[in-house]
């Protein structure tokens, strides 16, 4: 009975052996340890065994299952890693194929950069305001300080509804609806549409702007420097230079202009920058006192500053567009670009 | 405005170079936007002497001269020109030489005789049009002088903008007086040296002023003879760097003292003056002038015009007439310098759209010293330069001397307005150096008298800007304020449309941004009602089809898909949020809506190698509105829409809270037609002001469920025109709350469906918050539905 005990162990163990398959391996397990298996037959005999024999027999069969039901296992493992590792084999996918990408769509560049350029602006603590397209002269014109026959008017080429109402020309006009509405302190960024009656490659009738005001006690002017500043290295990069110069805005004195570094040459002069180096992006002042007298605020209490920018020029700097009808042609190849 | 720089420098020493100076303008305001040398290139020219002129052998129109340029040997020069003779001297350009163009000058034979060089006219050297004969040189030129520094030929003209506030900057001797402040050296003006006549000229003349509102005044001189010809060549080079025309010397000392002072002046041929007098009145109705450009104007009696005895000869201030203007034949002038009231200069130069350099510098504002002066330099180059023969005295008419206004600066002021510490002293130096005069000083303020030429100062800000300027804008320091807010909000939907222009985008809609203008035809182009046709209008539109301000946004989006689809993008799924405009009768500003419009054709999604295609149908369209709804937190219903540009059976009406606030669907064939677009198009328009004004609540949280859901479908046949969303209904009713959810899974007609029919499929989810519901409790519930169904809906179980 030892010796046929012996016999299963080495025939499982080689018919194991040899099973490439896990229905094969399963075969061996059913001849090997089934029910109607060999050992089963044996261990069955054990019966008819004489009660000194029985331990040792019985031990040793124990001994033989075991190690038929290891190396079953062993074996079923390595033939499972060897079926899964055929599988991925076969399930390999092409990485050059494109993915399935949610059909996003695109946001127009001049409202993601309206929104970049307020961003920098709410997180230093000012709020949006807006204002009507559809303005009044008073608001556009004489509250600011530009009284009919100003000359500073023959620079806006404004488009009239009837005497007194134009399309506004700059989102200025939202300073002195803003100022009317509350007391200082005054902290707001405006964007919106402006118009003005031009029309050729770098002129758009409709074009975006985004207006800033901040009145309180002891606003100066090196507040607006350094305010504008940050502005500039936030959004242009913190290497652009900045420069103030002085120039004239009839709602703002002492007035400037700010210059940043040609982004194109780095300053050192092209057809971008007109060969000189700097790029003008915004116009800027102190808060003119006749303004504040429009708005009824005290002047000796309280000091402001202004600025203004146009949205597609520093859209069309960014993205290096060529013209500005793109913006406002809206086709399709053209906006799926951003 | 250009500067020529060699022109500057005879009013202001300058020992920087062109690049430092620059700069330096642009930091204290005038704005250099461009640095040009125009006749960069231009070389090898010197003065020559015109040895001898023999005739040419071969040809009768050339001639054959020999001219000394301070070689060895006269240089033979072959020449076309008849207007030198022995002993000129002309400009001369030699072997190598450069002229306009890059014309360069070879030694080369002319009708076989050897030719080593050229002598130049005018324009060969880029001084003016003047092509008929040679430049002749002031002989006291030594010869071999290089031209190009004597003819101004290495000059460097820098293009300026003057702000509109600064008209005191337009000239010469206005950028100098700048200059002059911010580098610490004078500026100088050139002495003025006439020698009248012994006549009087108010033998000659008068002066009347009839409008001294419009005129404080007016100073005429008679020069009761001149010669005109051409002007010398310094002067041409000046007036060319200036961007000016030379035409004469009478002309162009007019324009070159107006470059000069900034003042604008006027040359009448005295001879042409009835009664040889002037009056300076308002129009008379129904006068009319014919100007110098040969246009003939109307004036009216806001204007103001400058007269004879009989009729106006000029209107002031900004073109003379062509009846009295100087020609070759003028011999004798009378010479006006005068101040104008900007605001009528301004009002007629509008009125009878002419824009002039006169006008521009009496728009901003003349000066009543430097119209003297002005006055008496023209009066002098005229003596030097067209033999003029200048009365004696001047009839000048002031009826009303200038204010030159005081202004006080407080210098802690200064300091407060600016984050600066600029000494007191400092401040008052910059002012001082600017031209103002002191009227009192304390420790703490100073009061200044304004010189006649600063118009814009009229308060301490202006002061302020002008310390500013002077101390330079880059040494004030750059700091951050600390900034309050009010608790008021000024733009409440501000945030909340841009979240909804990112969840579109992520929903895969791509944004536009049009023109706000359009055009009454476009309404009925795109059949919406005629409530869109009360448009507002502009009254100087840029062209008919941008003369209103839009009224919908669908017939902008209707125009980009014809241009997108021409242009071969087929497939267009996009979105515009943005106003609209409609007058309102008792009120002067419209009112202003911002609504949103969503176009969809073509693709369903962009093409993918694993997806299907399928082209936009309304519940693509239906989609979008959902996620706007849920965006703002609208319960939406959907109603049957029969209106406009929409397709009746396939559009809706979108209600919220009982308002129509959004009107959707397929674009009707005939306006697809009208557009030229060939593919279904579907639009959807809502008031987006609206839809955020709802502003719901916030939402509740609902406890999750413990007890486990049972899950049941039910599949019935109905008629076609039961909707499907009544079945919904009517389950929810049936059931009651142990109905959780119910979505329908398939609508199917065809095979196995009787016509007229269609099978609808729902899909239940019972679920109790209390329990875990029984076979009993669901079949029951079921049962109901079905019930419901069956009596509503004359439904058939499938």
């Amino acid at each position: 009975m030892k010796d046929k005990l012996e016999e299963i162990r080495a025939t499982a163990l080689g018919a194991i052996g040899r099973a490439e398959s896990l229905d094969a391996l399963e075969q061996a397990r059913v001849e090997f340890l089934g029910r109607k298996g060999g050992l089963t037959d044996v261990l069955r005999g054990l019966r008819d065994v004489s009660p000194e024999e029985r331990p040792a027999l019985g031990k040793l069969a124990n001994e033989v299952k075991d190690a038929i039901a290891n190396a079953l296992d062993e074996c079923k493992a390595a033939l499972e890693g060897k079926e899964a590792e055929k599988r991925a084999q076969k399930d390999r996918v092409d990485l050059s194929l494109p993915g399935r990408k949610p059909a996003l769509g695109h946001q127009h560049p001049i409202s993601t950069v309206t929104e970049e350029l307020l961003d920098i602006f709410l997180e230093l603590g000012f709020q949006v305001a807006t204002g009507p397209d559809v303005e009044t002269e008073y608001y556009n014109f004489d509250s600011l300080n530009t009284p009919a026959d100003h000359p500073a008017r023959d620079s806006h080429d404004t488009f009239f509804v009837k005497p007194g109402v134009v399309l506004r020309t700059h989102t200025s006009p939202v300073q002195m609806r803003v100022m009317e509405q509350t007391h200082p302190p005054v902290a707001v960024v405006v964007p919106g549409r402006v118009y003005r009656v031009d029309l050729d490659a770098s002129h758009s009738p409709m074009f975006w702007q985004v207006e800033g005001l901040l009145v309180d006690r002891g606003i100066t002017f090196a507040d607006l420097k350094g305010t504008l500043m940050l502005f500039v290295h936030r959004f242009f990069g913190a290497d652009v230079k900045v420069r103030f110069r002085p120039h004239f805005f009839p709602f703002t004195e002492p007035s400037a202009e700010v210059d940043i570094s040609c982004s194109v040459c780095k300053g050192k002069g092209c057809r971008v920058c007109k060969y000189q180096g700097w790029l003008e992006i915004l116009g800027c002042g102190m808060v003119h006192p006749e303004v504040f007298r429009y708005a009824n605020y005290d002047y000796e209490t309280y000091t402001g500053y202004a600025f203004g920018m146009g949205v597609d020029r520093i859209a069309m700097l960014r993205h290096a567009i060529s013209s500005i009808g793109h913006l406002y042609e809206n086709d399709l190849r053209f906006l799926e670009q951003f | 405005m250009r500067i020529s720089l060699n022109w500057l420098r005879e009013f202001i020493d300058i020992d920087i170079d062109v690049d430092t100076l620059a700069h330096k303008m642009t930091m204290l305001g005038i704005e250099i936007e461009a640095i040009e040398r125009p006749w960069q290139g231009i070389t090898g020219v010197y003065v020559g002497e015109i040895r001898s002129i023999e005739p040419h052998p071969n040809a009768d129109k050339l001639v054959v001269c020999k001219t000394d340029v301070g070689r060895d040997q006269p240089l033979q020069i072959v020449c076309g020109a008849t207007n030198m003779k022995v002993g000129d001297r002309v400009p001369t350009s030699v072997v190598g030489a450069k002229l306009v163009g890059g014309f360069e000058i070879a030694a080369r034979k002319m009708r076989g005789v050897p030719s080593e060089g050229m002598m130049c006219a005018a324009d060969e050297l880029g001084l003016g049009e003047d092509h008929s004969g040679l430049m002749i040189l002031d002989p006291s030129i030594p010869i071999g002088t290089d031209c190009i520094p004597l003819l101004g030929l290495d000059d460097v003209v820098f293009d300026v903008e003057i702000t509109p506030n600064r008209g005191d900057c337009a000239s010469m001797i206005g950028v100098a007086r700048e200059l002059s402040a911010l580098l610490g050296v004078p500026y100088r003006v050139p002495e003025v040296r006439i020698t009248e006549t012994s006549e009087p000229a108010t033998q000659f003349s008068s002066v009347t002023i009839e409008a001294p509102d419009l005129c404080p005044r007016y100073i005429g001189r008679v020069l009761p003879s001149v010669r005109v010809r051409r002007s010398p060549a310094w002067m041409c080079q000046r007036l060319i760097a200036a961007g000016q025309r030379p035409i004469s010397n009478v002309v162009d000392i007019t324009n070159y003292v107006l470059l000069e002072t900034g003042h604008p002046l006027h040359a009448f041929d005295y001879g042409l003056l009835e009664e040889n007098r002037v009056v300076v009145r308002r129009a008379r109705a129904g006068e009319v002038i014919i100007t110098i450009d040969g246009d003939s104007h109307p004036l009216s009696p806001e204007m103001l015009v400058i007269a004879d005895a009989v009729r106006p000869v000029a209107v002031a201030g900004i073109m003379g007439g062509k009846e009295s203007e100087v020609g070759e034949e003028t011999s004798r002038i009378f010479l006006e310098s005068a101040c104008f009231d900007p605001v009528s200069i301004r009002r007629s130069s509008r009125a009878l759209g002419l824009q002039t350099e006169a006008s521009a510098h009496f728009q901003r504002g003349a000066d009543v010293d430097m119209c003297l002066y002005a006055c008496n330099r023209a009066a002098a180059l005229m003596q030097e330069l067209a033999d003029g023969v200048v009365a004696a005295g001047l009839l000048d008419e002031h009826p009303r001397p200038p204010v030159r206004k005081t202004v006080q600066l407080r210098y802690d002021r200064a300091n407060l307005l600016l984050g600066a510490d600029i000494p007191a002293h400092t401040q008052r130096g910059y002012i001082q150096s600017l031209g103002f005069d002191v009227v009192e000083a304390s420790e703490t303020a100073c009061t200044f008298r304004a010189p006649t030429w600063r118009h814009d100062v009229s308060q301490e800000a202006d002061l302020i800007e002008d310390v500013a300027r002077l101390y330079g804008y880059d040494k004030i320091a750059a700091t951050l304020p600390s900034i309050s807010q009010v608790e008021q909000v000024f733009a409440p939907f501000e945030a909340r449309v841009r979240r909804l222009r990112a969840l579109l985008v992520g929903a895969g809609l791509t944004e536009m941004m049009h023109w706000t203008f359009s055009q009454a035809a476009d309404v009925r182009k795109s059949e919406l009602p005629d409530a869109y046709l009360d448009m507002v209008a502009l009254a100087n539109p840029l062209s008919e089809n941008l003369s209103t301000m839009r009224s919908s946004l669908i017939p902008g989006l209707l125009d980009n898909v014809t241009r997108n689809l021409h242009r071969g993008n087929g497939s267009i799924r996009a979105f515009e949020i943005g106003p609209v405009y409609k007058p309102r009768a008792d009120k002067d500003l419209p009112d202003e809506t911002l609504r949103i419009a969503v176009v969809l054709t073509g693709a369903a999604a962009s093409p993918h190698w694993a997806s299907e295609q399928r082209s936009v149908d309304f519940y693509d369209l239906k989609g979008i509105m959902e996620v706007i709804a849920d965006h703002v937190g609208a319960v939406a219903a959907y109603q049957p829409l029969e209106m406009g540009p929409f397709q009746t059976g396939q559009s809706a009406s979108v209600v919220v809270d009982g308002r129509e606030l959004a009107s959707m669907g397929l674009v009707k064939s005939t306006v697809l037609k009208a557009y030229d677009i060939e593919q279904p198009v579907y639009v959807l328009d809502a008031d987006l002001q609206a839809l955020l004004a709802l502003n719901p609540a916030a939402k509740q949280f609902e406890e999750i469920p413990q007890y486990p859901p049972s899950l049941r479908d039910i599949a019935v046949l109905v008629d076609n025109d039961v909707p499907a969303g009544a079945l919904c209904e009517a389950a929810r009713d049936a059931a009651g709350k142990i109905l959780r959810s119910v979505d329908i899974f398939d609508v199917y007609t065809g095979k196995q469906v009787p016509e007229g029919k269609k099978s609808v499929a729902l899909s239940l989810v019972f679920q109790s918050p209390e329990r875990t519901l029984t076979d009993q409790n669901t079949q029951k519930a079921w049962d109901k539905i079905l019930h419901k169904l069956e009596t509503e809906f004359n439904a058939t179980l499938r």
